[in-house]
């Protein structure tokens, strides 16, 4: 019974799938070079990424050898792995956090009836907006041990006595990138934040100031509650950006001194392509992944949730 | 009475607390600015000086002659405005295609879309280092401006998607009836009316591309061919650094996006926003 109802059934879905595709064959031909792009731009060293990591493949010749799982081993039997995990987990964390609450401080203030705003709103977006390479190198030349303007500070506000290489110390230096990564990356959080803000309806205020709610019971019971779904999406985004931060990094430290403010990505960076060890390279980068998509199906599973129409 | 002066107060305090913020986060500017802007033995002097005791503009005049800059940010411009071009070319007909009609795979198009936006490039390094070499693109431009558009496409897809919804299939629908073909109903109709989502798309794309050391890093090797991040890179000395050059390049770097800043500021927070804040 079954066969028989497959075989009436398979020539007609055929027959329909063809005639759907003939209908639509605009729409699909106007997406195909779009999919073509992305799946040999994007697909294709997906792919290739994943191959590699197999395999033990210099840059520098075609000579490739076959490991199977040997760099995978490698990489999870070494500490500088759990050292990596570490410091990135430390460097997105308190990125993230640094990142949000300043931006947050910023879309507050920018909320009310601001005189001014949008050249406030300007100005706190250019950090985002210009290279970040060159704001590391600002960064760079602001840390400078003998003169770097925040020792000068430090040592007029008497916190030091004597010029600090903050970049130079291993004990220190992340905290040096960090801060230039929180700068950096701060503008995105108060501007997704302030139109989050935008959009609370002002009457839950009027009704609460009716009730006699003090500003920080407003903020606490209302601005939060109704802020929750943006500061999720905008902390996720900052959370996957601040992860792959390479820019930045790289232009400061590249990843030292002796890897203490490396991440997995800088790793990603050096093994692969400074060091020339693609295959090895090829198998961080999929670690990397596996973050990416974690990252990712929390995004898509909040964006495409209630199922929204697209 | 008392109501009012308590309001004052608190404008007083959310201007202080503004303007202090906006000490703190323009503070890198100002310390860039008047490094340029010092003597510079001034600059290589203890104490510090945080106000520069006089101001010259020499910098300005010898960085021309000393550094790539000029030749940094004409190629800056190419690699931005090929990176616009290559990313439009495709984002728009792909993106009109899924506004305009309903077919099998399309959702799951726009969703892998998506997933690619958060494909950082960094991660993908390695295998597009593999492949824009076998394709034999090794340093040239295009080795830079194909993985850029690549990752900008899914924004301006998006973008323009969720514009061209909003434009009536009406308005289409009667210049067909006086005679229009499909490409010119597109530009003379439907791409005027997203002006909009276009300058969005178009500036988000050209700072992306202006902004990004890692391609140039990795696949351009020949320094005629170097960007402004790029160039600012490699004047980091391992040993020694020209300062007050570097901190002058990176100055004349930014401002052209500054000035597009100041232009198009409204497209670019409608842009940021259009992901994370539904409305």
């Amino acid at each position: 019974m079954g066969t028989v109802e497959r075989d009436t059934d398979r020539p007609t879905r055929i027959w329909r799938g063809a005639t759907h595709l003939y209908h639509n064959r605009w729409a699909y031909l106007l997406i195909a070079p779009a999919v073509v792009f992305l799946v040999s731009v994007v697909g294709y060293p997906i792919v290739e990424t994943f191959r590699l990591s197999l395999y033990q493949s210099p840059a520098d010749s075609p000579i490739e050898t076959y490991v199977g799982l040997a760099h995978y081993a490698a990489i999870l039997d070494s500490d500088v792995f759990y050292q990596l995990l570490w410091q990135t987990g430390r460097w997105v964390v308190l990125g993230v956090a640094g990142k949000t609450l300043l931006g947050l401080l910023i879309a507050v203030h920018l909320k009310g009836d601001i005189r001014g705003r949008k050249f406030f709103r300007t100005a706190f977006l250019i950090p985002w907006g210009i290279p970040y390479a060159i704001s590391a190198v600002v960064f760079r030349w602001i840390e400078h041990p003998q003169y770097g303007a925040l020792n000068a500070i430090l040592m007029k506000l008497g916190v030091i006595d004597q010029g600090i290489g903050i970049l130079g110390n291993p004990e220190t230096a992340w905290i040096g990138v960090v801060v230039a990564d929180i700068w950096i990356g701060t503008p995105f959080m108060a501007i997704i934040l302030l139109a989050g803000l935008q959009s609370i309806p002002e009457e839950l205020y009027e009704a609460a100031s009716i009730d006699g709610a003090r500003r920080w019971e407003q903020f606490r019971y209302i601005t939060l509650p109704q802020l929750k779904s943006v500061i999720f999406i905008a902390t996720l985004l900052s959370t996957i950006w601040t992860f792959v931060s390479f820019d930045v990094i790289w232009t400061m430290t590249r990843g030292g001194p002796i890897n203490t403010t490396s991440t997995l990505v800088i790793q990603i960076y050096q093994v692969g392509l400074e060091n020339g060890d693609l295959g090895r390279g090829a198998a961080y980068s999929v670690i990397g992944f596996l973050f990416l998509l974690v990252f990712a199906v929390s995004y898509l599973r909040v964006y495409t949730r209630g199922g929204d129409e697209l | 009475m008392a109501g009012r002066n308590r309001s004052t107060l608190r404008t007083v305090r959310v201007y202080g607390v503004l303007l202090a913020l906006l000490g703190i986060m323009m503070f890198p500017f100002y310390v860039m600015l008047t490094s340029t802007l010092k003597p510079e033995n001034e600059l290589f002097s203890s104490p510090v000086t945080l106000v520069p005791s006089e101001l010259t503009i020499e910098a300005f005049l010898s960085v021309w002659g000393q550094t790539d800059v000029l030749l940094w940010v004409a190629n800056s411009f190419l690699i931005s405005l090929g990176t616009v071009v290559l990313t439009l070319v495709l984002a728009i007909p792909a993106a009109y295609s899924c506004a305009r009609n309903d077919f099998v795979g399309k959702r799951s198009f726009l969703l892998s879309v998506l997933v690619v936006q958060m494909f950082a490039p960094v991660v993908l390094i390695v295998g597009l280092f593999d492949v824009i070499t076998q394709a034999g693109l090794f340093n040239t431009y295009l080795a830079v401006i194909i993985p850029a558009a690549a990752f900008t496409l899914p924004f301006n897809i998006w973008m323009l998607y969720g514009y061209f919804k909003t434009i009536p299939v009406s308005l289409e629908e009667s210049a067909r009836i006086d005679g229009a073909s499909q490409l010119q109903i597109l530009t003379k109709i439907v791409l005027p009316l997203t002006k909009p989502a276009l300058v969005a798309s178009i500036t988000y794309t050209f700072l992306y591309a202006w902004n990004r050391l890692l391609f140039v890093l990795t696949f351009l090797t020949d320094s005629a061919k170097y960007n402004v991040p790029r160039g600012v890179f490699s004047m980091v000395g391992a040993l020694q650094t020209d300062w007050q050059m570097m901190l002058t390049v990176s100055v004349i770097g930014i401002v052209p996006l500054l000035i597009l800043f100041a232009f198009l500021e409204e497209y670019i927070v409608s842009g940021l926003t259009a992901g994370a804040v539904k409305e």
